[in-house]
């Protein structure tokens, strides 16, 4: 298999009208906006495109209107992940017979599984698939396992079409493991920054990127995301240090509201969250505006679609 | 008020006598060994230096032994933790009296303290010594343990001239950013020094370096990994995390006895480790011997004092 690399891939939210129902307009405009700036590749529907909140029908239609509407520009990384393996296993199939490019999944949800467990579970959903496969680590609070070195490496033992690990734990041990492990195995998977801290990852040798912030600051991102794949890595910090501001902006009470409430101050509303997630009240969409205001690198970043 | 503070700084081990007396003669060539190998910086005791199983006396009369040693040829910092603040004011106002040059706290430890009581506590032995004081952060993975958040520390520096640096175990991005941002910003010349050497990630971030675990055994591998950092030498610095990261997972096991048994068999009689801890075992030590070969460290590193 050819090496697939996903490069700078904008990991889009998911857009909801007043009724919650998948805004597909908006979302259209919304993987325009991505494509136009700057993205090598797309993600979705990663935890901050809320996939734990669509239904199995919801996130195969996504799939496949996204594909429609990329129409081969730039690969579509299709995210699977659920707690049930046969419904992971059936969505990963579907995501690969309706053109996606990739496939990325991460432990089952809810069950908080032992290793061995998770291991299964994941060799399972990656091995129904030809696709290039990744994993990526979860948010833990919605699984309650984490996803060590070494069950990495046990899947790069047993997967075949495994190329990399999507990292947004953000731990420099772990990071420092990966990348030691590949070197002792001569193993050429990716690790790829998953959470927007980018530096860490590539100083520590890995290559790529997933980005939920590159929808508000596709500009600033990109500028951080090409420093690490130069190796600036002392000159990307004044950008990363802007995108960690960004992120404590964003990532309360959740990323995806956060986000949301983020788009609209930037003028590309994607609407609510869907529930449980609680949308944030107009007292509070003033504060993020007035953050965003505050924000002096934003100042360069594009406004409306 | 801001120390030299930089590069892969030394912690000696305490050497025991073969009854496990505090062996000031060993100790003596134990920090000589140290300067003379070219550590940038002398911390002691920190846990591997078996602090809490040393008496209040015996940590006076070691840190005495140190600056003495020492004799300003580097800084040396003395550790303030022990189970009682009154111990550690006690302390602070010792290593100033005979010419430390900082001081380290995490005190009170043991007693999961509130942010307020940290707050509190540093205050306490901040103003008790006119040394400069370092904070050791550290968050274990179930969210206990004594974590500085950014917010506390930049209480904490508004509150204390002479708070100088920040020993950071953290070890994850997010975190890091979140502390660094404030001090760096607040007060230029902070010193974020990370608690063993997981150096790579943290280091074009702004971090000045690390207190080492494995110095004792690979003194000039850590000098080598800071001297490629300084020269952006990403893959030299790759080689060497790695390779340090590799010698941190031998060590930690019953730390510090295997690192104790490790420097014996390099032919520095350090003696055994005080209890509750066990001392390495004659097969622990041949394992250590095989595991040093293969990573070159035997062959590349100083033997005897």
């Amino acid at each position: 298999m050819s090496k697939f690399q996903p490069g700078l891939a904008h990991a889009p939210v998911t857009p909801f009208k007043r009724d919650n129902a998948i805004d597909y307009d908006t979302y259209a405009k919304l993987i325009e906006f991505h494509l136009k700036n700057g993205a090598d590749a797309l993600a979705l529907p990663m935890p901050e495109g809320e996939d734990l909140s669509l239904t199995d029908p919801e996130q195969r239609q996504l799939i496949e209107f996204a594909v429609k509407q990329v129409k081969g520009r730039v690969p579509l990384i299709a995210h699977v992940s659920d707690a049930g393996t046969a419904i992971a296993v059936d969505r990963a199939k579907h995501a690969e017979k309706v053109g996606a490019s990739a496939l990325v999944s991460h432990p089952p949800y809810f069950w908080h599984p032992k290793p061995s467990m998770v291991v299964e579970h994941i060799v399972a959903v990656g091995s129904a698939v030809k696709l290039p496969f990744f994993v990526c680590t979860p948010p833990v609070e919605n699984v309650g396992t984490h996803l060590t070195a070494d069950m990495f490496m046990q899947l790069v033992d047993r997967l075949e079409n495994l190329r990399g690990i999507v990292d947004s734990e953000m731990d420099f041990v772990f990071m420092e493991e990966i990348m030691s492990n590949r070197r002792l195995r001569k193993a050429d998977y990716d690790l790829i920054s998953g959470a927007d801290y980018m530096v860490p990852p590539a100083a520590v040798g890995g290559k790529g990127a997933f980005s939920s912030l590159a929808a508000i600051a596709p500009k600033l991102v990109k500028q951080v995301y090409d420093l690490c794949a130069k190796e600036d890595f002392i000159e990307a910090r004044k950008g990363q240090e802007q995108l960690a501001e960004l992120r404590q902006l964003v990532k309360h009470p959740r990323l995806e509201t956060g986000l949301k409430a983020a788009l609209r101050a930037m003028g590309r509303d994607c609407g609510n969250p869907r529930p449980p997630s609680k949308p944030l009240g107009e007292v509070e969409h003033g504060k993020v505006a007035e953050a965003i205001a505050g924000m002096a690198f934003l100042k360069a970043e594009p406004r409306g679609w | 008020m801001v120390l030299p503070l930089k590069g892969v700084m030394q912690a000696p081990v305490t050497p025991l006598k073969d009854d496990f007396s505090f062996d000031g003669a060993g100790f003596e060539k134990m920090v000589e060994f140290h300067v003379r190998h070219g550590a940038p910086a002398i911390a002691w005791p920190h846990h591997k230096a078996e602090s809490l199983n040393l008496t209040i006396a015996e940590r006076k009369l070691g840190a005495e032994i140190a600056v003495k040693t020492v004799a300003k040829r580097v800084p040396v910092s003395i550790f303030l933790g022990t189970l009682s603040e009154e111990d550690s004011v006690d302390i602070a106002r010792h290593a100033e009296k005979i010419g430390a040059d900082a001081v380290l706290a995490i005190s009170p430890y043991v007693r999961r303290p509130t942010q307020e009581e940290i707050f509190d506590s540093v205050v306490r032995l901040g103003t008790a010594t006119g040394l400069p004081i370092l904070t050791y952060n550290s968050p274990w993975r179930n969210g206990e343990g004594v974590e500085f958040t950014a917010e506390l520390t930049q209480r904490l520096i508004e509150r204390l001239p002479n708070y100088v640096g920040m020993k950071d175990a953290s070890f994850h991005s997010e975190k890091f950013l979140e502390i660094s941002r404030v001090a760096l910003r607040m007060r230029p010349g902070f010193s974020i020094i990370q608690g063993v050497e997981h150096l790579l990630s943290a280091y074009p971030l702004g971090a000045c370096g690390s207190f080492s675990s494995s110095g004792a055994i690979a003194p000039n591998l850590c000098n080598k990994f800071y001297d490629s950092l300084v020269a952006r030498d990403w893959e030299t610095a790759r080689d060497c995390q790695f390779k340090i990261s590799r010698l941190w997972k031998l060590f930690k096991e019953q730390y510090p006895s295997s690192l104790k048994g490790a420097m014996i068999m390099m032919g520095r009689p350090v003696g055994p480790t005080r209890s509750p801890l066990p001392t390495a075992t004659k097969e622990r030590i041949d394992f250590l011997k095989t595991q040093l070969e293969e990573l070159g460290v035997l062959q590349s590193e100083p033997h005897g004092w």
